[in-house]
């Protein structure tokens, strides 16, 4: 099958800076693809150098089998973007937004259904400025979508919504999906990432440092599976003596258990309890996520960027 | 062609949303009109080289609107547009940059015609203007003119960063346009250096063309100011193409 997106070695500098070194992967068709990693790591730029906005140092990149680089306005016939901080025109009507873009393209897909799908009809004769968060950001997909695209790029698609919004957003993007559009989108959230994204990539410092579905990168990358449970009564240093145990955290009476054998673990962590009378109350297995992943791999390097990764906590 | 309809609907748009700035109309469309009538009063009953008052100072306001629709109009939409990344958006369509900036050159005129339209009326009804000796003349410059002044107005958002920076700097050229470019004060009475300034700042060639289409001769008769005019929109519309910035970054 022919790949959505293909991209080798791709290189960018600003100014003497390095900001993306030798990033290479490929999107199939139908895909949601999710790009990773903390500020400056690299995704935005990528981003634009796939959407023929900004031009690559090095490289070769494919989109649709396109270069950006030379064909930037037929491509841009062809994918439909959504930035993340950017606005329209402020005293613009939705519907007046909807018809000003439709005349940019060659061939525009069924508006109506676009805007009904996406619950814009009660505020087509709204202003732009007095949309809130979550509805000025449906406005802006239905401009990104409104031509059919066959891809979509999402630059943090769900930053600044509350939760409700959130959700609402990633159904969205999944129904996209399912009429066949690729989408390409960048996140800080590992959760959205995790519920939404077919594969992931994590950026950091310009280059790919992990790839693959979230589930596998959590399984086959995860330093930190732990049981996890609350006891008031319990001692720590006893629990490190375990045989297998590799490391113990205790907060506010919240205790993880790191362990390769999880299973054999915590029989031995039960029967310290009822020797020693602990109480244990909602005990359960971990796997880690995404978050715990990410701080990882960008501690990994022997740098702090735990702020970054969790700006989400 | 995508093209023409693309920029037809921006136009029409850039238009009818500068209409709904309620203040910006009401400033827009009544600055010239008071500056004609304070004018005016002052020296309505003179004659300035040979013109009645309003003759000599209604074609020059007109002149004076053209920069202020430039660098006021069309300017703080584009450095707006600019800060708040609808440049940006519009560029991350397949619509060609050209047609961006050509569908604000066209809203520029609408908004400069209009407001021509009330000068004359207003000059008519107040200080009886004369309409113009050579009307075709007169219309050829005023679109020599606009294309002539207009690329300021992307030139000038481009150069500065910031929005008030930008809007400092632009009051500041007008006001300089004002005093030294004998739209306001006859150059007549200005000591030579400063006549000799004038000579260098655009708008002289502009107030100077519109005159005479307007009250002595056609524009075959002018024809230095249309050369100066002519060099002056190539140099300034390659500035503004070079320079020009679709985002804030």
């Amino acid at each position: 099958m022919v790949k959505a997106i293909e991209i080798h070695d791709l290189c960018k500098s600003y100014r003497g800076v390095q900001v993306v070194q030798g990033v290479s992967f490929s999107v199939e068709p139908g895909e949601i693809f999710g790009i990773v990693g903390p500020n400056g790591a690299g995704k935005t730029t990528t981003m634009e150098i796939m959407e023929g906005l900004r031009k690559r140092d090095g490289g070769q990149v494919s989109v649709l089998g396109l270069d950006p680089k030379v064909n930037g306005q037929e491509l841009r016939q062809r994918v439909g973007i959504q930035f993340q901080s950017t606005s329209i025109q402020e005293k613009l009507r939705v519907k007046e937004a909807l018809s000003l873009f439709s005349s940019f393209y060659r061939k525009v897909g069924n508006v109506d259904q676009l805007v009904q799908s996406l619950g814009l009809t009660p505020y087509m004769n709204v202003y732009f400025k007095d949309l809130s968060g979550g509805w000025k950001q449906r406005v802006t997909l239905a401009l990104a979508a409104l031509h059919d695209p066959e891809i979509l790029f999402l630059d943090e698609p769900s930053t600044g919504l509350d939760p409700h919004a959130r959700r609402d957003m990633w159904r969205l993007i999944t129904q996209f999906r399912d009429q066949g559009v690729t989408i390409i989108l960048t996140t800080h959230y590992m959760e959205e990432a995790e519920k939404l994204c077919d594969r992931v990539a994590m950026f950091n410092k310009g280059s790919i440092v992990a790839l693959d579905t979230p589930s596998r990168l959590v399984t086959q990358l995860s330093r930190s599976k732990f049981v996890m449970f609350n006891s008031e009564g319990c001692d720590e240093k006893v629990l490190e003596k375990i045989p297998g145990v590799q490391r113990v955290q205790k907060e506010h009476g919240n205790i993880r258990v790191y362990a390769g054998d999880l299973q054999e673990v915590s029989r031995l962590i039960f029967e310290l309890a009822k020797a020693r009378q602990w109480e244990i109350v909602a005990f359960r297995f971990e796997q880690g996520t995404l978050d715990d992943l990410f701080v990882n791999l960008s501690e990994g390097d022997g740098q702090h960027q735990r702020v970054a990764a969790s700006i989400d906590n | 062609m995508d093209n023409i309809s693309a920029l037809l609907r921006l136009s029409t748009i850039e238009t009818k949303l500068f209409f709904r700035e309620k203040q910006a109309v009401f400033w827009t469309f009544l600055f010239p009109i008071l500056m004609i009538w304070l004018f005016g009063e002052m020296f309505g009953k003179t004659q300035v080289a040979g013109m009645s008052y309003s003759d000599a100072y209604v074609p020059s306001w007109i002149a004076v609107n053209i920069l202020t629709t430039a660098l006021f109009t069309i300017g703080t939409t584009l450095s707006a547009y600019r800060q708040m990344g609808v440049m940006r958006r519009l560029m991350a369509t397949p619509v060609r940059p050209w047609v961006v900036l050509a569908a604000h050159m066209v809203y520029g005129m609408i908004i400069f015609f209009i407001s021509a339209m009330v000068m004359v009326i207003f000059g008519v009804l107040l200080f009886h203007l004369d309409m113009p000796k050579y009307p075709a003349n007169t219309v050829l410059a005023l679109l020599l003119s606009v294309l002539r002044i207009f690329p300021f107005g992307f030139l000038m958002p481009s150069l500065e960063k910031n929005v008030r920076t930008a809007s400092a700097i632009s009051s500041l050229l007008l006001n300089l346009m004002l005093f030294l470019s004998g739209a306001t004060f006859p150059l007549a009475i200005m000591p030579r250096f400063l006549q000799g300034v004038a000579k260098v700042l655009p708008l002289y060639y502009v107030i100077d063309l519109l005159r005479n289409t307007w009250n002595f001769t056609p524009i075959a008769s002018n024809m230095t100011d249309v050369w100066v005019l002519l060099f002056v929109m190539i140099a300034s519309s390659a500035l503004a193409a070079k320079f020009f910035r679709w985002d804030a970054s």
